[in-house]
């Protein structure tokens, strides 16, 4: 089942904020909702290029407009650990729950990418016990090899 | 450990900024009340386990941010929902006037034709009510959705509200049974006696 981390965007939302943030970039007047629109449909794309897009574009509004900063902030939260930058996703967390510490949204969002890293942690181990076996066992093969030929 | 499921259904919450949606999600799924639940951004995420006549189900519940900057992106998180929540405030009349816009919103955006509507009259704890019962139950008779009025705040109703919209949503099979049955006209299995023209939920209140 989707959540936060894993839901995307369909592809006709995609494209049509795009065709508007492209459209005002090639006026040289870009809004920050156009950008936005267009930035939290990329952090929900299914491609980290995307995704690592829509951060740059919302690390630029973060800099530049005041009014949406909570929402740029848990964007990036968001994008940050889409793309598995869990570090910088919780530092956006911990920023935003610097200035609202009880927000509800904002503590849950923490928990699900903490619950996504120790679900990770585990198959990463998985991984590298994987890796080591299978050293093991070339290393084994080698020696077989090694063995018949003396 | 999900053997026991019956199947999983979206919901959505919708309506305008600041009548109690995260308040209602918070009631139901934690039975906790902040009043000082701050506005949502974009699009919150909750799940909860519920069990109706002997059945379980996991819903997955979508709750949208009512403020006017989210509007544009919000529709897109309305496709394959089962169920949706409008709620306005019973003590704030322009809340219950914006509630048609919902409706053609959902009409416009949700991709289930016979999704399951329940409107819910929020904060019927306050003193300084502005939509009486009977004008919330004539709209949601005139619309065909179901209907209650509820406070986040003092429990009253919540459960209710979920649990009602819920068994719609079981009653119509068509909407959570295999995608098989989804889009053809399947008329009279052996379960669901060719009875579901109206969706059944046009004889409610």
């Amino acid at each position: 089942m989707d959540d936060v981390l894993t839901e995307t965007v369909p592809t006709d939302d995609l494209k049509r904020f795009e065709k508007v943030y492209h459209e005002q970039l090639y006026k040289n007047d870009v809004t920050p909702k156009a950008q936005f629109e267009y930035a939290w449909c990329l952090v929900r794309s299914k491609y980290p290029a995307d995704i690592k897009k829509g951060i740059v574009l919302l690390q630029e509004l973060y800099k530049s407009h005041d009014e949406g900063q909570r929402d740029y902030l848990y964007y990036l939260a968001i994008g940050n650990a889409r793309i598995k930058e869990y570090s910088k996703a919780l530092s956006y967390v911990r920023a935003f729950l610097s200035i609202e510490p009880g927000n509800q949204q904002v503590i849950s969002l923490e928990s699900t990418i903490k619950k996504k890293m120790d679900k990770e942690g585990l198959v990463g181990m998985a991984m590298a016990g994987g890796v080591v076996l299978a050293v093991g066992a070339l290393v084994g093969l080698g020696m077989a090899v090694a063995s018949k030929k003396s | 450990m999900d053997d026991d499921i019956l199947t999983t259904l979206k919901i959505l919450i919708i309506g305008e900024s600041g009548v109690g949606k995260s308040s209602l999600l918070l009631r139901f799924t934690e039975d906790n009340f902040d009043p000082e639940q701050t506005l949502t951004i974009g699009v919150d995420f909750k799940t909860k386990r519920l069990s109706i006549d002997g059945n379980t189900v996991k819903l997955a519940i979508w709750d949208t941010a009512g403020q006017e900057r989210f509007r544009t992106l919000t529709p897109s998180y309305y496709r394959d929902a089962q169920g949706a929540i409008l709620v306005y405030d019973v003590s704030n009349y322009s809340t219950f006037t914006k509630l048609e816009t919902w409706l053609n919103e959902l009409e416009t955006y949700s991709t289930k034709s016979n999704i399951v509507k329940m409107v819910v009259g929020n904060k019927i704890d306050m003193d300084n009510r502005e939509v009486s019962r009977e004008e919330g139950v004539h709209f949601a008779r005139r619309h065909q959705t179901l209907f209650i009025e509820a406070s986040a705040k003092t429990k009253d109703g919540v459960q209710g509200a979920f649990e009602e919209l819920v068994q719609k949503i079981i009653q119509t099979p068509d909407l959570w049974e295999s995608y098989a049955i989804g889009n053809n006209f399947q008329v009279g299995n052996k379960d669901h006696p060719a009875q579901q023209s109206c969706s059944g939920y046009c004889s409610l209140i």
